[in-house]
């Protein structure tokens, strides 16, 4: 009965198989071969590459990098776009165009931004470094010291996507109703009891969300950091996509950037359920009542 | 507790724009309970959010107690209001609700447990005082609303908006039932704003009618319902509304053609756009003749009552009737009406 229904099914389920199926099988499958620059093909390695993945700590230290670095950026684009919506939310002169101007970073290509952003931390011809010893502070070695460089890569990072931040909880605070606000004046709390009593927890779900759009996004950084550092000085701001771009691109190491590919999926995916679950504990307290 | 005094005072929402309520005075006595009732727009929402100081007059004055208030932002006036949609503070218990505005306003720990365990215990909220406050039912809601008002010792009054709009109607009858238990027992002015006029009338001692900004008229439901100051207060209450038809003057009398309604008209008084006006509850039916005849056009069910519509060349007329009459629509029926019972408009203004 209704057998055609499979035809109109298909289109769908052949793009699926196309665009997410096949190449996912592909790469478990070249996973547990040792493809690469002298062995081309798929035969037989068994599980080699996950012990030399094991083993390899320039991959773990990308990973642990990776964290620090996703967590940080995104909590300090968190806290920054809030402000940010909070301060153009109510009624305040010229905030259109205060609006737009928010999000001009997150209309700019990233790989042009490094550039500029490279341009800027430049040791000796940028202007970032002048202006601070104006200031008294010093010239700072931007991109030549690892704490620096990682610094770095944070300031664009958070500059870049702060505005979708901005954009995402900007819209949540637009649609809060107006009167749990009235009654929290007619009660007399102040700003910050307001803030923290009323605002905070009425945006709970949608701050949820916003992290977790963006963390998935920050766990996948690489072109700020290939135009910016290119992983150094060092490693000092290799993530882990960029390591396997390495692994797999440069060297052409096919079979070993599968396994590493693999297990930075599956680490990500377990690591971002834990963390939206952590979150929605923390922060979206109506989901226990 | 106090009495609120309202002085020449009028709002435009921006200098220049029309007035979204026009100037008017009035005095709120302590412990008593009024009510704003008016269509949507028609200015009792702006009255409220003047009166708790959500919203600051562009004209006059609003006393408390005689002392000057005006200026005060809403969280110093001492008002509680509850809102048309129940807030709840959704992060927090409904003890921590009901004990937020004295959290807010600081003071001892003892003494707010103490404070909020009696009015809970009042409101019948005490198995709930540990639940998430986002977990109650609309009406639980809209009775922690009333209890953060309610828990503050000093509040000045309570100021209702549409509180019962999204309430079942089987907990509108219960909530009501409370508002006018605490009215009695704790002595705080209650205002309430509503559109339905049975609500106003069942709770209020007073009831202030409202239309395009302006108070039409002020006063005891009894009032409105007897002498309705306009054809718009005649419409608004009562149920049907009242009846109006197009009067003409003949020898003195205002008289509608063809019926034996008349009144006589005072002195000097034009005689453009005269109505006459009854309400429904006040004609008796009649047999075959009587003050007017008309056919039956339609007939309402209404329990012991029966509302039946009468068509007449000078328009339609409905009347409240003992049901069981045995009326069909297409019967001609007449009924009495005694001259005391009726009302002399001009220009939708009540003149006698």
């Amino acid at each position: 009965m209704y057998r055609q229904k499979y035809i109109f099914l298909l289109p769908g389920l052949l793009v699926l198989v196309a665009v997410i199926l096949f190449p996912l099988i592909f790469t478990i499958r070249v996973s547990f071969s040792s493809w690469d620059v002298y062995n081309p093909g798929l035969n037989n390695a068994g599980g080699a590459m996950y012990a030399r993945l094991w083993d390899d700590s320039r991959y773990w230290e990308a990973l642990w990098r990776l964290s620090l670095l996703s967590l940080s950026t995104v909590l300090i684009q968190y806290v920054l776009g809030f402000a940010l919506a909070l301060l153009v939310w109510r009624d305040i002169a010229a905030r259109r165009f205060l609006r737009v101007l928010f999000l001009v970073p997150m209309m700019t290509t990233p790989v042009v931004m490094s550039v500029i952003w490279r341009t800027i931390f430049h040791e000796s011809l940028g202007p970032l470094n002048p202006i601070l010893e104006a200031l008294g502070i010093g010239a700072q070695p931007w991109l030549s010291q690892a704490t620096h460089a990682f610094a770095a890569v944070m300031i664009v990072e958070i500059w870049q996507w702060t505005p979708f931040m901005f954009l995402l909880l900007l819209a949540g605070l637009l649609s809060l109703p107006s009167e749990p606000f009235l009654a929290a004046r007619v009660d007399g709390a102040g700003p910050v009891r307001t803030f923290l009593s009323v605002t905070f927890p009425m945006m709970g779900a949608i701050s949820v969300g916003a992290i977790l759009i963006r963390a998935i996004e920050a766990s996948k950084i690489m072109e700020t950091v290939y135009v910016l550092t290119s992983g150094g000085p060092g490693t000092a701001t290799e993530t882990v996509s960029y390591y396997i771009y390495i692994r797999g691109m440069r060297d052409f190491q096919i079979g070993y950037a599968a396994a590493l590919s693999l297990t930075y999926l599956v680490i990500m995916a377990v690591a971002l359920t834990l963390i939206a679950k952590a979150l929605i504990r923390l922060m979206v307290r109506e989901a226990r009542a | 507790m106090a009495e609120i005094r309202l002085q020449e005072l009028a709002h435009a929402y921006a200098p220049g724009a029309p007035h979204a309520l026009k100037p008017l005075d009035m005095t709120w006595r302590d412990g008593g309970t009024y009510a704003l009732l008016g269509p949507s727009g028609c200015g009792k929402s702006t009255m409220l959010n003047i009166i708790s100081g959500l919203l600051h007059p562009s004209e006059g004055r609003v006393l408390f107690d005689g002392q000057d208030v005006t200026r005060l932002g809403a969280g110093q006036r001492n008002i509680a209001q509850v809102f048309q949609v129940p807030v709840i503070y959704r992060s927090m218990t409904v003890g921590q609700n009901l004990a937020f505005p004295l959290v807010c306003r600081g003071g001892p720990t003892p003494r707010i447990r103490q404070r909020v365990e009696a009015i809970a215990e009042r409101l019948g909220l005490t198995p709930l005082l540990k639940r998430p406050a986002n977990a109650l039912t609309a009406d639980q809601k809209q009775l922690v609303s009333l209890g953060r008002g309610l828990v503050r010792e000093d509040v000045a009054a309570i100021l209702l908006d549409e509180p019962l709009t999204v309430i079942d109607p089987q907990m509108k009858f219960e909530l009501r039932r409370i508002l006018k238990e605490i009215n009695a027992e704790f002595r705080v002015t209650m205002v309430l704003v509503t559109h339905d006029q049975t609500e106003a009338m069942t709770f209020a001692e007073e009831v202030i009618v409202m239309n395009h900004g302006e108070v039409v008229q002020a006063g005891r439901p009894r009032d409105l319902f007897e002498r309705p100051a306009t054809t718009h207060v005649g419409h608004f209450i009562g149920s049907p509304a009242m009846n109006f038809l197009p009067a003409l003057a003949v020898a003195g009398r205002a008289v509608v053609p063809g019926t034996g309604l008349s009144l006589p008209l005072p002195d000097g008084l034009p005689t453009d756009g005269l109505v006459l006006g009854f309400r429904p509850e006040h004609a008796r039916l009649s047999g075959a003749s009587g003050t007017m005849q008309g056919r039956v056009a339609r007939l309402w069910f209404e329990g012991l009552d029966e509302i039946v519509a009468l068509s007449h060349p000078a328009g339609e007329v409905r009347l409240r009737a003992p049901a069981g009459l045995g009326l069909a629509p297409g019967d001609t029926a007449a009924f009495t009406l005694r001259d005391t019972a009726l009302r002399l408009y001009r220009n939708g203004r009540l003149v006698a």
